[in-house]
């Protein structure tokens, strides 16, 4: 392996985390939960909200965003000098760090937010706005009743069972696996075991892809503190170095749909993320201890199983029906605080608070001795990747 | 206040309305790089093989297979609720480029990978003409 990118490598860390409850109907607007978790993760870190001068949040088509200036402002900040959304929604969940670190590495600013605030259990569902006319690639979509992610993600899907003959079952048992680690951990949404039969035999929501197949329409929010390695040292938590950041688009992207218009639709983004985070970081797959992936619908972690390289092509499917993204026994424990699919839905910054707790050791599905946690966020747009150490 | 749906409509636009104006006469038009031939769709500026900006549409065979598929089930849009299962395909054209659809002559059971398609135009109203297919003869 490289030395890694000697500008980013480990010059950072998460040196706080906040997040809220994770419910049906939180009662707050998306603003109010926002501050929440940010004055939290500043408590966490031992900062104050004055130390601050840089916000980074995520952007998602057709979706309002929190304004930088609100958050300043109701936080009391004397200055922001670095500020900036990250396009594509779940494909953000990392991207908003990757830009705190370029930030704080390259000395333009010394403490950042990267937050995330989403009421997606009591608010409405995006695809539900849908206008009388549809404009961009939709436009040859939406007609022909292509309107929501699901049944996007249902077109790939079936195409990769078709390819490599994968199964329902396998898709299952990441939802299985999932809630097995939910079970553990008192945030969750979802607790109660199920089995590979429950979710086979919950409603059909996209065919192939069932209810159990799909993500939690949950309320809630959370931050994330980035600063310097040095100054991380200093502060009240055991700092978790940033090894490895990476934004990835591919060629000839759209949305999720977009995959259907690509010679090759496996031609993912997460192939070109996982590239450059573990050039980054000078690790590769073998490094990883734990991974947090992505997981609005259920095939998306094969998908980064397989991008990230801890499987050939077509062979995830397998590798989870054998147990092996299972907390404690599996070499590469997966989503251990449950993920999308069961712990919450905060467009993946849940699936990088899990990674911090994983190399503070503080998970409630620990794996012993974790140094290496990778976080990846969605697989089938633009997307973006951390290489987290402690 | 934006209008909601009940069925979708593509908005045309004039880098799509070439495609729209051919399906009002029935036929199928993709849009291919005068440069390096490559079809595009949907309709772009620019050539994402050769970036040229140089393109003319041309006619196609209207022959496809089927590539994928789904049925979707509620919560949808009306329409699509109304008589869900809603069947979507994804269809290749012989030429290369792939197209969102739906097959309107053939029970979704029998959706086979690969299953030989033709196109055939549905008029919604006078400016929109969709683009199904049935299976081929
Ligand atoms: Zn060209």
């Amino acid at each position: 392996m490289s030395d890694g990118n000697a500008l980013i490598r480990d010059k950072t860390a998460i040196a706080g985390i906040g997040t809220t409850e994770y419910v049906r109907d939180i009662g707050r607007t998306e603003q109010e939960t926002s501050l929440e978790v940010i004055h939290e993760a500043l408590a966490d870190a031992g900062l104050a909200a004055t130390d601050v001068d840089a916000i980074f949040k995520v952007e998602t088509p057709g979706e309002a965003s929190i304004s930088e200036l609100a958050v300043a402002r109701n936080l009391g900040l004397p200055n922001l000098r670095a500020w900036g959304g990250t396009d594509y929604g779940g494909g953000a969940a990392c991207g908003p760090i990757v830009h705190a670190v370029m930030a704080i590495a390259t000395g333009m600013a010394s403490v950042a937010v990267a937050f995330r605030a989403r009421n997606r259990g009591s608010g409405t569902r995006p695809w539900s706005k849908t206008g009388a006319r549809v404009g961009s690639n939709m436009a040859f979509e939406s007609p022909y009743g292509l309107v929501g992610p699901v049944q996007q993600l249902a077109l790939v899907a079936r195409r990769y069972m078709h390819e490599f003959g994968v199964t329902s079952e396998q898709f299952a048992q990441v939802s299985v696996t999932q809630r097995a680690h939910a079970a553990r951990n008192p945030r969750a949404f979802f607790r109660d075991p199920i089995t590979v039969e429950d979710v086979l035999a919950s409603r059909m929501i996209a065919d192939p892809l069932h209810l159990l197949d799909c993500s939690l329409e949950t309320d809630g929010a959370c931050a994330i503190i980035i600063t310097s390695a040095e100054r991380a040292r200093d502060l009240k938590q055991m700092p978790v170095f940033i090894s490895g950041a990476s934004q990835g688009m591919g060629p000839r992207h759209y949305m999720m749909n977009g995959l259907m218009y690509k010679d090759d639709p496996f031609d993912m983004p997460p192939a070109y993320a996982a590239k450059d985070v573990y050039a980054c970081a000078g690790m590769g797959p073998g490094d990883i201890d734990v991974a947090q992936f992505y997981d609005v619908f259920s095939p998306m972690v094969l998908w980064q199983l397989e991008a990230y390289g801890f499987c050939k092509p077509g062979e995830a499917g397998p590798f989870v029906e054998e147990g092996r993204i299972d907390w404690p026994a599996g070499e590469l424990p997966v989503n251990t605080h449950g993920g999308s699919l069961s712990e919450a839905y905060v467009h993946g910054f849940n699936h990088v608070l899990e990674g911090v707790r994983q190399l503070r050791g503080t998970s409630t599905c620990q794996v012993e001795n974790a140094e290496v946690a990778l976080v990846a966020a969605a697989a089938v747009v633009p997307t973006s990747a951390l290489i987290l150490r402690r | 206040m934006t209008m909601l749906a009940d069925r979708p409509l593509p908005e045309i636009t004039p880098l799509t309305e070439p495609f729209w104006a051919a399906a009002r006469e029935r036929r199928l038009v993709m849009q291919r790089c005068d440069d390096c031939k490559a079809y595009r769709f949907p309709p772009e500026v620019g050539c994402y093989a050769c970036s040229s900006m140089n393109s003319a549409w041309e006619p196609v065979s209207g022959r496809a297979t089927l590539y994928t598929w789904t049925a979707a089930y509620p919560p949808l849009l009306p329409y699509f609720a109304e008589r869900a299962p809603w069947p979507i395909a994804v269809v290749q054209l012989d030429e290369g480029p792939r197209l969102t659809t739906n097959i309107v002559d053939v029970p979704y059971e029998e959706y086979v990978f690969g299953m030989a398609l033709q196109a055939d135009f549905q008029q919604l109203d006078d400016e929109v003409a969709l683009v199904v297919f049935r299976r081929a003869d």
